[in-house]
C-alpha cells in the first residue's frame, strides 16, 4: 500500500484519529471535536499528526491516500432537530402514519412523557390520491392535480427536501417515480428521497420513517461532505474520502450523499469491525465488542466472525427501517450519575454529568458524583496520571461528592458509597451484554469480551467475572476503537426487496427477476466506486416465517443453493435457526413457511493493513512496574496494595497477575484478583481467569 | 438492616426486571397471533415460593396486577403436590383470574428439591373455546356459552406433558394450531424464566437472596407510601357510568368509588356500585383490582420504583360481592378489563379533587372489533382484531396535552398498532384512511389526545364481527376537568353496497357483511384540561392550520370569532 490510511472518529466529545504509514507504523491521536464544523476538528487532528511526524502540513497531506471517516453529522442533526425543512408526500389517506409510530408510547404509568416531535410537522404531510393494492395492481390513477397543489404547498412553505412513500410502493413504484420527476420539476434543488429507491420493502410506518430520515439529514450530510472535499483538495490532498454506514462498511461520499439515512450510525459503528479483527486473531469468531465512553456503552454482538444486523433499530425513538448493526446503547459512561431514589435504592445513570461540567473530580463544577468519581475514590485512577498525565483529577471533589450525595443518605463510609457505585454500575453493564446475547438464546460464557472506550477496560474484567466470560481483550489502541476499526472496513451495501409468498410454491421467476435487478444496481455502485470485480462479493438471504408469525428471521442462502432453488436446504436452516432462537421449530410445516424479503450485501473487499507487531520478550515484567497504590477490591470487600505497571512498557510475552492496575497514555486496565494479564503479538492485553489461562 | 448491602439490593433487582424482559421477548418473537407478538398483549412474572410478586414487565397494565390473585389460588389449589417440571395452565375468572380469554401458564422453580419460586405468563389467546370465536361474546349470560373454564390445570407433570390433558384444551378452541403454538411459545418463556431465577439463586444462594427480596418489597412499599402520603387526608367520591350491557344499549350502570387517604394509605370503597348486570360487562375482582392499581399508578411517580408486592401493601379495595365489579359465578365476564375505562375515570375524578395536578382527564374508552372469515385471496380464514382503529387519544394532564393516538387505558400505549401494508396482506380488507381525527380531542388549556379517523372496504363478505365497547353516547365521552371539554364520541358506522346504513352500537354481533361493504371508525379523543380560553392562541392556530382544529370549533371552544383566523379570540 503506498500512501497514508487514516482512520477518523467524530464524537460528541473528542475526535479520535489513527494513522497507518506505509512502514506499517501506528499513530494515534485525539483532539476536542468542533461540533459547529466538524471539519474543523478534522484539520486540527490532521495538522497534529503531520507535526507529530515532523513533516510540513503540506507534505503530510500530500502522502495520505485514504481517509476512512466516521462522522456524526446525521445523527446530531436528528437529535439535535436541526436537518432540513421536509415536505413528505403520501398516498391520501395515510399523511399521519408517520408521526403516529403505530401508537406507542413507551412507558406504561407516566403521563408526562411526550411524543418525539415528529420530523415533518402536520402542515408538510400531504396526500395525494393515487392507490396500488396488496397484490400490486392499480387501483387510482395517480391524481397529477393533487401534485400541483402539494408543489405549491411546498413551495410556499419553503421546503427544502421532500420524502415520498406511497402504499405498496415495494410491489410497483411506477407512482413514486411519476410524483418524483413532477416534484424535482416542480423544486429544483430540493433533495428528494423516494421509498422505493431507498428501501423497498414492506412496512408502511417503517419505509416513511425511514424516507424521511433520509430528505430530514440529506442536505446536512451532502454540505458537510462537499465542503470537507474542498477543504481537502485546496490543502493539496488527493486522498480518497470514504464514508463509515450504520452496517459497519464504507461507501463512497457521492453515494452517501444519496443515501444519507445509512449513515446515521456511522459513528459506533466501526468499532465491532476491529472487534472481530482482534477476535479472530485469538481464535475467537463469537464475542462481545463494548466501547464505554462518557455518557454511553455500545454493545455489539459478534457471531460467526459477523456483527449482527437489524432493520428495526431506532434513534431518540425515530425509526430508521434501515439494516443498521445492532449496537445495544445504555446510559453508562465515565459520567454516569449515582443517586438515590425515594425507597433508598441506589441507581447509576442513565445521567451523565456529560463532559461539561464532567465528573466532581474534574474540578469544573461538577457536584455530583459520577463513575469517574468513585473510580479514583477506589483507586483505579490515578489523580496525576489521566491522559498520560495532560490531566489532574481532584480527590477531594470526588470524595465530597460521593459524600454528601451517597454516602451519608445510605449512612456508609464514603469508601463503601464508591464501591456501591462500581458495583451497580457493572451490574448495568453485565444486563446489557446480557441483553444482546441472551436475548438470542447465547450463553455469555462462550462470548469473549472485546472493550474499548476510555472508561471501558476499569470495569470490563469484573464485567467478564459476574458473566463468567472466558477472556477479556483490551486492543492496544482500544481508547481510540472506532478510529482503529476505520483502518479495516470493507465497501458494504445492503438491499432489499420484498417478495410475499409460500417457500415452497415460490414464483421464482419473479424472485429471480427480482434478484436480477438488486445484482445490477449492486454492481453498478461498487463500479462508481472502482471496486475491482475480483473483490467483489454478493450474500444473498431470504427473511422467513411461519406463516401467521410477526417476526421473521433472515436466513443466508449461498448464490448456488438459489440458483437451484434448494428449497429444502433453506428450510432445514430456517427451522435449525428458529429453534435456536426461540426454543422450538415446526419441521413438519414445510408448507407453512412464508418468504418476506429478499435481501442482498454486496461486499468490496478492501485489503486489511496489518498492524504493527510488538516485540517479543521472555522477561519478566518487572521492569515495566512503576510503584504501588491502594485500590479496593470487590471479592475481598476491602482495600490492598497493588502494583501499578507501564502499558506502554509491556510487550508480547509479558504475564501479570492480578490484582494490578496497568496504565497507558490513554487507558487504565484494572486486572481483577483470580485474573491473569497477557500481551500479545499485536500489543493487545488479554485478561483470564488464572484458572483457565489463555491459549 | 446492617446485613443488607445497598449494592446488592440494586443488582438483584435489576436481575429480576432482566429476568421478566428475557421471559418477554422469548414470547413476543416466537408467537403466532398478532395479539400477542404485535400488540403484545401479555404480561411476565417472577413470584417468590410463597406466591408474592418479585417482579413484572407489562406491555398492557390491565393484566399486571390481575397475576397475583391467580397465583395465590394455584398455591392453594396444588398445595403437596407441586413437582419440578410442572406446567400450569389458568383461566378461571372465579379462582383468581380476570379474563377467560388471558390465559395464565405458570411453572414452578425448584431448587435443590424444594420449591424455590415462581415464573408465570398471562397472554391473551386468541380463542379459548365457547359459543362466539375470540372468547367476546356479547350475547352471554354466563361463562359456559364464553370460554371453555380452565380452573387450574396441569399440561406437564413432573416434565412430563398430559397428552389427555392437552387434547382435552386444544380440543375446545377455534383456531388450534395458532392457540397451540402461543401456548408453547408462553411456555418457552417460563422455561426461560426458570433458567434465569436458577442462575440468581446460584449466585447468591437461597438465604441471601431471601433477605434481598424481603428487602426489596419492604423498601417498594415505603416508596409506595411515601407517595400515598403526599395526597392530602380525605373521603373522596366519584361516580361514572358504563353504558349498554351487553343486552340492553339503553343500560346504564354506574361504577361508585368512595376513596380514602389516611396518611400512608390508601382505600377504594366500590359500594353503590351497579349489581353484577345480565351480560358479560362484569369485571372479576382481579381485573377490578387490576383497573384500580393501573389508575393509581398513573397518579403517582413510580418511575424508579420496583414492580412486586410492596406496592401493594398499602392498598386496600372494597368491592360488593354480586355487583359488576366482583360478580358471583356463573356470570359472563369477557368484557370485564375493559370496565378499566369506568374505574379508571373513577379514580381519576376522585383523585381530582385530592391531587388536581396529577391526574389527567378522561381517555378514549374502548371501541373495538373482532374480525372473522374467509380470505378468497388464499382460501384460508382471518382473524383479526382492528388495533389500529382502535387507537384514540389519552386525557390532558396540567402542564400536557394528552397523548395521541394512544388507544384506551387498560392498554397505555403498551399495544402497538398493525401496519396498514401488513393489515391488507393479512386480510381481505383496502383501508382508504388511516389519520388523527380532526376535532376529536376536547379543548382545553392543555387539549385531549386526537383519536383516530379509520375507513376500510371489505374486499370479500366477512364471517362474524363483533364489535365490543362504551363511550358511544353522551354519558360516556371522555370527561374534560377543570373547564377542559369532553372528548368526541365513539363511532362506527358501516355503509353498505347499497349506500345502506347501519351505525353500530357500542357492542354488537354481526354476520355474514356484505363484500364492498365500507367500515367507517372514529375512535375518540381524550378530555381537555383548564379553561380552553387560556390555551395559547398561537397553539390553537397551528392546529387550525394543520387541520385539526375546524374554524367552526376553533370558535365555539377556544373563541376565535369565525371567519378569520388572525382574528383575536372573542372574551
Amino acid at each position: 500500500m503506498s500512501g497514508y490510511r487514516i482512520g477518523i472518529d467524530v464524537g460528541g466529545t473528542f475526535t479520535d484519529f489513527t494513522m497507518l504509514d506505509e512502514a506499517g507504523r501506528l499513530a494515534v491521536h485525539k483532539t476536542p471535536s468542533t461540533p459547529q464544523d466538524p471539519s474543523e476538528g478534522v484539520f486540527d487532528g490532521l495538522r497534529a499528526l503531520a507535526a507529530a511526524g515532523s513533516l510540513s502540513f503540506h507534505d503530510f497531506i500530500a502522502r495520505i491516500a485514504t481517509i476512512v471517516h466516521g462522522t456524526t453529522v446525521c445523527t446530531n442533526a436528528l437529535l439535535t432537530r436541526s436537518g432540513a425543512r421536509v415536505g413528505l408526500v403520501t398516498t391520501a389517506g395515510f399523511r399521519d402514519v408517520l408521526q403516529m409510530r403505530r401508537g406507542l408510547r413507551e412507558s406504561r404509568y407516566d403521563n408526562t412523557e411526550k411524543a418525539p416531535e415528529s420530523l415533518v410537522p402536520r402542515e408538510l404531510r400531504s396526500g395525494v390520491r393515487e392507490r396500488t393494492g396488496a397484490d400490486g395492481s392499480i387501483l387510482t390513477p395517480l391524481a397529477t392535480d393533487d401534485l400541483a397543489a402539494v408543489a405549491e404547498s411546498f413551495r410556499r412553505h419553503e421546503v427544502q427536501a421532500i420524502a415520498i412513500c406511497f402504499m405498496h410502493a415495494y410491489l410497483r413504484n411506477e407512482h413514486e417515480v411519476l410524483a418524483a420527476s413532477y416534484l424535482r420539476q416542480a423544486l429544483p434543488g430540493a433533495f428528494v428521497s423516494v421509498s422505493s429507491d431507498l428501501v423497498s420493502r414492506i412496512g408502511l410506518y417503517e419505509r416513511t420513517s425511514a424516507t424521511v430520515i433520509n430528505s430530514y439529514v440529506g442536505p446536512a450530510l451532502s454540505r458537510y461532505l462537499t465542503r470537507l472535499q474542498r477543504r481537502l483538495a485546496e490543502a493539496g490532498c488527493g486522498a480518497r474520502l470514504l464514508i463509515i454506514q450504520s452496517n459497519g462498511g464504507v461507501a463512497a461520499p457521492e453515494i452517501c450523499i444519496r443515501r444519507p439515512a445509512t449513515t446515521v450510525l456511522s459513528g459506533p459503528a466501526s468499532g465491532p469491525v476491529l472487534g472481530i479483527d482482534v477476535l479472530a486473531k485469538h481464535g475467537c469468531s463469537d464475542g462481545v465488542v463494548v466501547d464505554m465512553g462518557g455518557t454511553s456503552f455500545d454493545v455489539a454482538l459478534i457471531q460467526d466472525g459477523q456483527a449482527l444486523f437489524t432493520d428495526e433499530g431506532a434513534i431518540d425513538k425515530l425509526h430508521l427501517g434501515l439494516p443498521m448493526l445492532q449496537i445495544h446503547t445504555i446510559g453508562a459512561g465515565g459520567g454516569s450519575i449515582g443517586w438515590i431514589d425515594g425507597g433508598g435504592l441506589l441507581h447509576v445513570g442513565p445521567r451523565s454529568a456529560g463532559a461539561d461540567p464532567g465528573p466532581a473530580c474534574y474540578g469544573k463544577g461538577g457536584g455530583e458524583p459520577t463513575v469517574t468519581d468513585a473510580n479514583l475514590v477506589l483507586g483505579y485512577l490515578d489523580p496525576g496520571f489521566v491522559l498520560g498525565g495532560s490531566m489532574r483529577l481532584d480527590g477531594g471533589s470526588a470524595r465530597h461528592a460521593i459524600a454528601t450525595r451517597v454516602a451519608e443518605p445510605l449512612q456508609l463510609t464514603v469508601d463503601a458509597a464508591a464501591a456501591g457505585i462500581f458495583r451497580v454500575i457493572n451490574t448495568n453493564l453485565a444486563a446489557a451484554i446480557r441483553e444482546v446475547s441472551v436475548e438470542r438464546g447465547i450463553d455469555p460464557r462462550r462470548l469473549s469480551l472485546v472493550v474499548g472506550g476510555g472508561a471501558g477496560p476499569i470495569h470490563a474484567g469484573f464485567i467478564a467475572q459476574e458473566l463468567g466470560m472466558p477472556m477479556v481483550i483490551v486492543p492496544r489502541h482500544s481508547s481510540v476503537l472506532c478510529a482503529a476499526g476505520a483502518l479495516f472496513t470493507d465497501f458494504i451495501h445492503d438491499l432489499v426487496r420484498t417478495h410475499l409468498g409460500v417457500l415452497v410454491t415460490l414464483d421464482w421467476p419473479t424472485m429471480e427477476g427480482l434478484a436480477r435487478e438488486m445484482h445490477t444496481e449492486a454492481e453498478r455502485t461498487l463500479d462508481a466506486e472502482g471496486i475491482a470485480a475480483g473483490a467483489r462479493e454478493f450474500r444473498w438471504s431470504f427473511d422467513l416465517m411461519y406463516e401467521g408469525q410477526h417476526h421473521h428471521i433472515g436466513v443466508p442462502v449461498a448464490a448456488q443453493e438459489f440458483a437451484r432453488r434448494q428449497t429444502r436446504e433453506i428450510l432445514a436452516r430456517f427451522h435449525q435457526t428458529h429453534d435456536r432462537l426461540y426454543g422450538y421449530s415446526l419441521p413438519e410445516k414445510d408448507a407453512g413457511v412464508s418468504m418476506v424479503n429478499l435481501r442482498l450485501t454486496a461486499i468490496g473487499h478492501v485489503p486489511r493493513p496489518a498492524l504493527p507487531a510488538v516485540p517479543r520478550t521472555v522477561a519478566a515484567p518487572e521492569a515495566a512496574c512503576k510503584g504501588s497504590r491502594p485500590i479496593w477490591l470487590p471479592d475481598a470487600n476491602s482495600t490492598k496494595e497493588v502494583p501499578i505497571y507501564d502499558g506502554e512498557r509491556l510487550t508480547h510475552g509479558h504475564e501479570l497477575p492480578g490484582p494490578a492496575v496497568v496504565e497507558t497514555g490513554t487507558t487504565t486496565i484494572v486486572v481483577p484478583g483470580g485474573c491473569i494479564l497477557a500481551c500479545d503479538a499485536s500489543g493487545n492485553f488479554l485478561l483470564t481467569p488464572a484458572s483457565h489461562p489463555v491459549c | 438492616m446492617s446485613a443488607i448491602d445497598p449494592a446488592t439490593l440494586t443488582v438483584v433487582h435489576r436481575r429480576l426486571k432482566a429476568i421478566t424482559n428475557e421471559m418477554s421477548l422469548a414470547l413476543l418473537r416466537s408467537a403466532r397471533s398478532a395479539i400477542l407478538s404485535e400488540a403484545r398483549d401479555f404480561v411476565t412474572a417472577v413470584f417468590d415460593a410463597g406466591g408474592r410478586l418479585l417482579e413484572q414487565t407489562e406491555h398492557i397494565p390491565v393484566l399486571a396486577y390481575a397475576l397475583p390473585p391467580a397465583m395465590e389460588r394455584v398455591i392453594q389449589f396444588f398445595a403437596g403436590e407441586i413437582h419440578p417440571g410442572d406446567v400450569i395452565l389458568h383461566n378461571d375468572p372465579f379462582t383468581g383470574g380476570n379474563q377467560c380469554a388471558d390465559v395464565k401458564v405458570i411453572k414452578p422453580v425448584f431448587h435443590g428439591g424444594r420449591l424455590a419460586a415462581w415464573v408465570a405468563i398471562s397472554g391473551h389467546q386468541a380463542d379459548v373455546g365457547g359459543a362466539q370465536p375470540g372468547a367476546y361474546n356479547p350475547g352471554a349470560r354466563t361463562i359456559f356459552e364464553e370460554a371453555l373454564r380452565i380452573p387450574p390445570v396441569k399440561l406437564f407433570e413432573a416434565g412430563r406433558l398430559r397428552r389427555d390433558v392437552w387434547q382435552l384444551i386444544f380440543g375446545n378452541v377455534r383456531f388450534e394450531e395458532l392457540v397451540e403454538g402461543d401456548i408453547k411459545a408462553a411456555i418457552g418463556g417460563v422455561t426461560v424464566g426458570e433458567r434465569a431465577y436458577l442462575e440468581l439463586l446460584e449466585a447468591h444462594g437461597e438465604e441471601k437472596l431471601r433477605l434481598y427480596t424481603d428487602e426489596l418489597i419492604a423498601t417498594t412499599e415505603r416508596m409506595m407510601r411515601s407517595e400515598i402520603a403526599r395526597i392530602p387526608d380525605g373521603v373522596y367520591h366519584a361516580r361514572t357510568i358504563a353504558c349498554h350491557d351487553g343486552f340492553d344499549p339503553a343500560a346504564q350502570m354506574p361504577v361508585n368509588l368512595h376513596l380514602t387517604v389516611t396518611g400512608d394509605e390508601i382505600g377504594f370503597d366500590y359500594a353503590g356500585t351497579a349489581p353484577q348486570t345480565q351480560g358479560y360487562v362484569n369485571s372479576p375482582l382481579s381485573a377490578t383490582l387490576s383497573s384500580t392499581m393501573l389508575s393509581l399508578l398513573m397518579c403517582l411517580d413510580v418511575r424508579a420504583m420496583p414492580n412486586n408486592a410492596g406496592r401493594l401493601r398499602p392498598i386496600r379495595i372494597s368491592v360488593p360481592e354480586g355487583s359488576m365489579l366482583n360478580p358471583r359465578f356463573p356470570a359472563a365476564t369477557s368484557y370485564g378489563n375493559h370496565l378499566a375505562d369506568q374505574i379508571s375515570a373513577a379514580v381519576f375524578q376522585a383523585l381530582a379533587q385530592a391531587v388536581p395536578q396529577q391526574v389527567t382527564a378522561g381517555w378514549n374508552p374502548t371501541h373495538s372489533a373482532l374480525l372473522v372469515g374467509s380470505d378468497p385471496r388464499r382460501g384460508k380464514p382471518f382473524v383479526d382484531i382492528l388495533f389500529m382503529a382502535a387507537k384514540g387519544g389519552g386525557g390532558a394532564l396540567h402542564g400536557h396535552d394528552g397523548y395521541d393516538h394512544i388507544g384506551s387505558i387498560y392498554t397505555a400505549g403498551g399495544v402497538r398498532a398493525q401496519d396498514p401494508e401488513m393489515f391488507e396482506h393479512a386480510n381481505p380488507m383496502l383501508i382508504h384512511r388511516y389519520e388523527y381525527a380532526p376535532d376529536s380531542a376536547g379543548a382545553g388549556r392543555w387539549r385531549g389526545g386526537y383519536g383516530v379517523r379509520f375507513e376500510m372496504e371489505f374486499l370479500a363478505e366477512v364471517d362474524y364481527i363483533s364489535v365490543i365497547g362504551d363511550g358511544t353516547v353522551g354519558a360516556a365521552r371522555p370527561f374534560g376537568l377543570f373547564g377542559g371539554q369532553p372528548g368526541c364520541l365513539n363511532e362506527i358506522e358501516l355503509v353498505g353496497p347499497g349506500s345502506r346504513r347501519h351505525r353500530v352500537a357500542a357492542k354488537e354481533v354481526m354476520r355474514s357483511v356484505a363484500r364492498g361493504t365500507r367500515w367507517h371508525q372514529t375512535k375518540a379523543g381524550g378530555g381537555g384540561y383548564g379553561d380552553p380560553r387560556e390555551r395559547p392562541r398561537e397553539a390553537v392556530r397551528r392546529e387550525v392550520q394543520q387541520g385539526l382544529i375546524s374554524l367552526e370549533r376553533a370558535a365555539q371552544d377556544y373563541g376565535f370569532s369565525p371567519g378569520s383566523l388572525a382574528d383575536e379570540p372573542s372574551r
